[in-house]
């Protein structure tokens, strides 16, 4: 294996509050290649997105500490500089957020939004940030990039706010590109189209992506290593094939039969994982999983509540659970062929697109 | 903007018109008969009705009212005082000065003392704040924060009265407060205002800073602002080039309504020191039943607040993009 | 005195004449609470003495004041601009006061350095002559008395003045020699619509040559003299008579003339080169000008004259007490306190009884006893607020004689025992007494002293607390439903027929009239017609005196409360301020600034 762009190490992300430490990461490793597509998929609160925020030194450093290692093409990131860090975001690193009427300022326009980065990162003139802003947007779509780079970003609609964000985090042709769910408030067609665009642009220019979402239609579509993470930790990792075709850890496999597909059967009722995500503030002892598992008492002696699983990697591929590889193929088996996640699973090899999945 | 401009004044005539006539009816609500407080002590009937006469209070309201109205618009004729041309607000119950004048004489006053109040605790009210919000946290922040929460619960009488004993008598720093038009000796104008300017601006400070510092400390969570430092804009840069756009638009209401409020009198600071402005005059107007002076003040009170709220809307316009005018 | 405060009544109304803060204008009308402490200042004065004077005694020039010197500027400071300038519609204590420097008046008072008020003529050369049974009263003009222009002074002015009293416009002075002139009552504006048409009345001759002024009265006045030192009656002379606008400057025949006005701002006053000391047996005029200042609280007015700093020690607070908030510090402050001076205000406060629901007399004896009258003025600021009343007259009517009924001075706080003693007799106890009081901060407080003080009594106390704006329109409604009200009484000059006649007389009782108490006694009715007619004033205060207390003794219908005082300050460089106890304020015309 070639050496990675981005190597993440043990990395830990804790804030404390007023009621205590939050552990929001917890021991998270993974590495990504150049022009590949690493999705990390996980519920809310599963410490996906304060990971990525982590990478980019994003978090609030004051009630924040984070330690392991974080290397992005050879540089350390977690000890870099304030000065540093500012001259890498926007430029080798860029990342989409959710929420794009919210993550434009409401008071500047499009084209000053996406020039600016543009200007900080290489010095153009307003002229020359201008025109990078138009031909921007144009890559990305927009209908009259020349009349609309003046507008404000209230006067798009939803799916061209995301494409202006792309735009925006492209502008500076980045190695790291990282999602935080970019189409999650997007209509399924614009979706798909925003999917799209980020498939063609990485084409083009050969970024890394991380894709964060918490809908594994969306990893199946676009992934090519899937990192499920749990309770601030990862509890499986591989390709997206081995991941959503054979899943073993029974997170992963509940939510697989959280999802819905048109595919499957219609009468399969959807069968939500039981519970509620773990406190951070007081983490479940054991396995974070095992208050929601089904199958502690297939593991037994107490072993789920008592004893850590450990993430094993066998060329990049495992899961964190005291079930034995055995154990996880049946359980798996009889569970893929009682819920309606077949479809989903069938798709995973297939790489279709979910353009009329609904979320 | 120019229909917007016109819209809104016409709207504000409206509310005038409305205050107007809502003072006038209530003054006689009250129990207080203005005339009786012009009669003698052996206060006879007819000498009553002379009074009433003498007053212009004889007819009944309505008819009162439009005379006074009509006043604003084609002047009024007065068998004591002779013509008083529009826009005519009448003369004073009390002393029989004309309202306007004493008006327009009182106005200086309390522009002196708003705007100059208002320079003070915008700069540092504003200023504190956004320090305090760039500190978030640090030992500045909590002096800043403790600091204008104890000011903010200051009386101006009091404080106004201790701070006269402690820099005038006492330290002998600051001059006796009192106004000097500022045409006639600047210096004097500028030296005599500035205890009321401190003092006056002391809990506007207080609340222009907590609330300066509340509304960065909200801006700088926005989504937008993590975008900008996510596109690799300093922090300073992001506080000040993207956040102050988002709090200094309710900072601007609320200052722009303040100044309005203020320059309609800032009646304790004036009476503490005892200028002559706006304030003090409605002071003087409500305790002596003094109808027309009264119209008078409210009006131009309400008439500060009024402008003041189209000016904050206008402005609003230029600091939000989304707001459109109309 | 001649019309100091008028009434309580009026007291209120000081607001409309330019008051916000009423304690400046009134203590009818002010929040006296916590008028300071126990430390009581010099206390020593007790009241004026007022004497009828000479012809001798009415020869100017006034005797000099030791140590003054001629020069220089005496500042004051007032929180309220006078509401009037025009003499005919000044009324108040404090515009008559500051009237001083430019009106006088046919009488006058001569106040000597303890305080003793002699009346004297003032532009007259004596009290005036009165003849056909006080019906008549002749006044003699000096000689050189002028007006600031310099031109003459004649009585064809002081007819003016008075005459000009009718003008529809003038409606806020007295009306004693209108009503006396016309005997007419209330309605002496009838017949005369005042001197603008050229019309005069017949009431009044006037002999250019002699210099006479004869007035022909419808009553008896023995007292009449003593009307005319009121401000009300100064003359205005015709040529220079703006009218309505005479308010804003008027003409001054006094020491100073009036050189620039700021309404509500600042009044400055300069010598009047006309005046001539030697026609005033009053007035020394010192100072070379007056520079008023309009605006200062009390309390910051106060600490000026604390601070004691540049113009300030010039300065003197002619109606400004002296805030209970700074009582304790001026009077503990060996330094400020040598700068204070003192005096009782004219007037009597009192609880008036209302005699038609209270009929039986031992209820209103047993109220009397009851009463709380240490605790209140404890509340008002203790001895330094003023001296506890026992009587109706105040210290500084003629012939007022000090008297103790009930035994107050003795059990100032109250003696519940022996007043719940003559109710049980009177078969009375459980009494309900509805008491009636402004609602202001000092009488919130005193409400519950008294509530309790009644209740201790054997009384059913009902506390009703009514709006201070309107309280006296209610309180002198004839009809109305309270036992007991707050009330007072300030005298328009020294003679007691100015407060018996209002307040006793049963001719007096009426809505809106003073006689609150609905005393409707034969016996005192005829006193008072009697003794208004005794032309001795001595003799006079004698027969008001024996009136008074009878009254007090047999028909109790009042509860006297205390005799006010007030506390001035002035600056360490001003020199002859002392106490006017006509106008209860600084007496302005006798300061001077000290090298």
């Amino acid at each position: 294996m070639s050496t990675p762009f981005l190597s993440v190490r043990d990395l830990r992300v804790h804030f404390s509050t007023e009621d205590g430490m939050v552990k929001a990461v917890d021991g998270l490793d993974f590495d990504l290649e150049k022009g590949k597509t690493l999705g990390i998929v996980g519920e809310s609160g599963s410490g996906k997105s304060v990971t990525n925020l982590a990478i980019l030194g994003l978090h609030h450093k004051d009630s924040t500490t984070i330690e392991g290692e974080v290397l992005l093409d050879g540089q350390e990131l977690l000890t870099a500089t304030e000065r540093e860090l500012e001259k890498l975001r926007g430029n080798k690193m860029a990342m989409i957020f959710q929420d794009a009427l919210a993550s434009l300022s409401p008071y500047h326009t499009i084209g000053r939004q996406i020039g600016e980065t543009y200007r900080k990162h290489t010095g153009a003139s307003k002229k020359e940030a201008r025109a990078r802003s138009i031909e921007m947007l144009t890559k990305v779509g927009i209908p009259q990039p020349d009349l609309r780079v003046d507008d404000y970003p209230h006067q798009f609609s939803g799916g061209m706010r995301q494409r202006a964000m792309i735009a925006m985090s492209l502008v500076c042709d980045p190695t790291l590109l990282i999602a935080d769910e970019p189409t999650t408030a997007l209509d399924v067609t614009v979706q798909a189209q925003i999917m799209d665009l980020l498939k063609d642009l990485q084409q083009e220019f050969g970024t890394s992506i991380i894709f964060i979402t918490h809908d594994l239609g969306v990893i199946a579509d676009i992934a090519d290593e899937v990192l499920v993470m749990y309770g601030g930790r990862c509890v499986e990792r591989g390709t997206k094939k081995e991941v959503l075709r054979a899943p073993q850890h029974p997170y992963t496999w509940g939510l697989l039969g959280s999802m819905p597909s048109l595919d499957g059967p219609v009468d399969v009722p959807l069968s939500p994982i039981p519970g509620t995500p773990p406190s951070l503030l007081n983490p479940p002892s054991g396995c974070r999983f095992h208050p929601r598992c089904a199958f502690t008492e297939q593991v037994g002696g107490g072993r789920c509540s008592g004893e850590q699983p450990l993430l094993e990697l066998t060329a990049g591929r495992g899961a964190a659970c005291h079930l034995t590889t055995e154990q996880r193929a049946e359980f798996f088996s009889d569970f893929a062929g009682s819920a309606g996640a077949a479809g989903i699973v069938a798709e995973a090899g297939l790489g279709a697109h979910h353009a009329d999945r609904r979320d | 903007m120019l229909r917007f401009l016109l819209r809104r004044i016409a709207g504000g005539a409206v509310i005038l018109l409305i205050i107007s006539v809502l003072v006038f009816f209530l003054f006689y609500a009250a129990p207080r008969d203005p005339a009786r407080l012009a009669c003698g002590k052996v206060c006879s009937p007819e000498t009553l009705d002379l009074v009433r006469h003498n007053l212009g209070i004889a007819d009944s309201l309505p008819v009162q009212y439009w005379h006074w109205f009509q006043g604003l618009f084609v002047g009024r004729d007065y068998a004591s005082f002779g013509n008083c041309p529009a826009p005519c607000l009448g003369y004073s119950f009390r002393n029989r000065e004309p309202v306007l004048g004493t008006i327009l004489d009182r106005f200086p006053t309390t522009v002196s003392l708003s705007l100059g109040a208002a320079l003070v605790f915008v700069v540092f009210g504003v200023g504190t704040g956004m320090l305090a919000a760039r500190k978030q946290g640090k030992a500045i922040d909590k002096i800043a924060s403790s600091a204008s929460l104890v000011a903010s619960s200051l009386q101006i009488y009091v404080v106004g009265v201790f701070a006269v004993y402690l820099f005038t008598y006492q330290l002998k720093w600051l001059d006796r407060p009192q106004y000097t038009p500022f045409s006639e000796d600047p210096g004097a104008w500028f030296s005599g205002l500035m205890i009321p300017w401190m003092v006056l601006s002391l809990i506007f400070t207080a609340n222009y800073t907590r609330m300066t510092r509340s509304q960065m400390v909200e801006t700088l969570s926005e989504d937008y602002v993590r975008t900008a430092r996510a596109k690799g804009l300093s922090g300073r840069s992001v506080f000040f080039r993207f956040a102050w756009r988002g709090a200094m638009g309710p900072i601007v209401t609320i200052f722009g309504l303040d100044l309005g409020v203020l320059l309609g009198g800032a009646i304790i600071t004036e009476k503490t020191f005892a200028l002559h402005g706006i304030g003090d005059l409605s002071v003087r107007a409500v305790n002596t039943s003094d109808l027309p002076m009264l119209l008078g003040v409210v009006l131009v009170a309400a008439t500060a607040i009024v402008v003041f709220n189209i000016i904050v809307d206008a402005i609003y316009a230029l600091i939000d993009p989304r707001v459109r005018l109309a | 005195m001649s019309l100091s405060r008028r009434n309580f009544v009026v007291a209120t109304s000081v607001a409309a004449a330019g008051s916000m803060v009423l304690s400046a204008c009134s203590s009818g009308g002010s929040d006296n609470g916590g008028k300071g402490s126990n430390h009581g200042g010099a206390t020593e004065y007790t009241g004026a003495e007022v004497e009828i004077g000479t012809a001798e005694d009415s020869k100017g020039p006034a005797p000099e004041v030791p140590g003054a010197q001629k020069g220089g500027t005496i500042y004051a400071v007032a929180e309220d601009d006078v509401s009037h300038m025009d003499p005919q519609r000044i009324y108040f204590a404090y515009n008559s006061s500051v009237a001083h420097l430019f009106a006088r008046a046919l009488t006058g008072y001569y106040i000597d350095a303890k305080g003793k008020m002699t009346l004297v003529g003032d532009l007259a050369t004596d009290t005036g002559k009165a003849s056909d049974g006080n019906k008549t009263w002749t006044f003699t003009l000096k000689d050189g008395l002028k007006w600031q222009d310099g031109s003459e002074l004649t009585v064809e002015d002081v007819r003016h003045g008075i005459e000009r009293s009718w003008a529809p416009f003038i409606t806020e002075g007295a009306t004693y020699v209108q009503m006396a002139l016309t005997g007419k009552g209330s309605k002496w504006r009838e017949g005369y619509k005042g001197p603008y048409g050229g019309d005069h009345l017949d009431s009044i001759v006037t002999d250019k040559k002699k210099k006479t002024i004869t007035f022909k009265l419808k009553e008896a006045r023995p007292d009449f003299n003593f009307t005319l030192a009121m401000t009300s009656y100064s003359p205005v002379p015709e040529k220079h008579d703006t009218k309505e606008k005479y308010d804003k400057k008027p003409f001054s025949c006094g020491p100073y003339i009036v050189k620039n006005r700021s309404i509500d701002k600042s009044l400055t006053f300069t010598r009047n080169k006309h005046w001539d000391p030697k026609t005033d047996p009053i007035r020394n005029a010192y100072p070379d000008n007056f520079e008023f200042e309009f605006g200062p609280t009390g309390l910051a007015s106060c600490d000026r004259f604390i601070a004691d700093q540049g113009k300030d020690q010039q300065m003197i607070a002619v109606y400004e007490n002296i805030p209970a908030e700074r009582m304790q510090k001026v009077l503990t402050n060996p330094d400020v306190k040598k700068r204070s001076f003192n005096g009782l205000s004219s007037g009597t406060y009192y609880y008036a009884i209302n005699t038609k629901r209270i009929t039986d007399v031992e209820v209103r004896k047993a109220l009397n006893i009851a009463w709380p009258l240490e605790q209140i003025r404890r509340i008002y600021g203790g001895e330094s607020a003023g001296d506890l009343a026992t009587t109706v007259l105040s210290p500084d009517i003629i012939g007022r004689e000090k008297f103790d009924v009930f035994g107050k001075l003795k059990k100032p706080a109250g003696d519940p025992e022996r007043a719940k003693a003559i109710l049980k007799k009177a078969g009375k106890l459980g009494q309900k007494i509805v008491y009636a009081f402004p609602q202001r901060p000092t009488y919130d407080k005193t409400k519950v002293v008294i509530e309790n003080a009644l209740k201790a009594a054997g009384f059913d106390p009902v506390i009703k607390a009514l709006n201070s704006t309107d309280y006296y329109d209610q309180a002198q409604r004839i009809d109305n439903k309270f036992d007991v009200m707050w009330f007072g009484w300030s005298p328009d000059w020294p003679t007691a027929y100015t407060m018996i006649q209002p307040l006793f007389d049963g001719d007096a009782i009426g809505d809106g009239q003073n006689n609150i108490s609905q005393t409707d006694v034969d016996w005192i009715n005829e006193a008072i017609k009697k003794n208004a007619v005794i032309s001795d004033q001595k003799e006079a205060g004698k027969a008001w005196a024996e009136l008074d207390k009878r009254i007090m003794e047999e028909v109790v219908p009042i509860i006297p409360e205390t005799y006010q005082r007030r506390f001035y300050l002035h600056g360490s460089k001003v020199g002859g301020a002392q106490y006017d106890p006509q106008f209860a304020a600084t007496l302005i015309y006798k300061t001077y600034v000290k090298a």
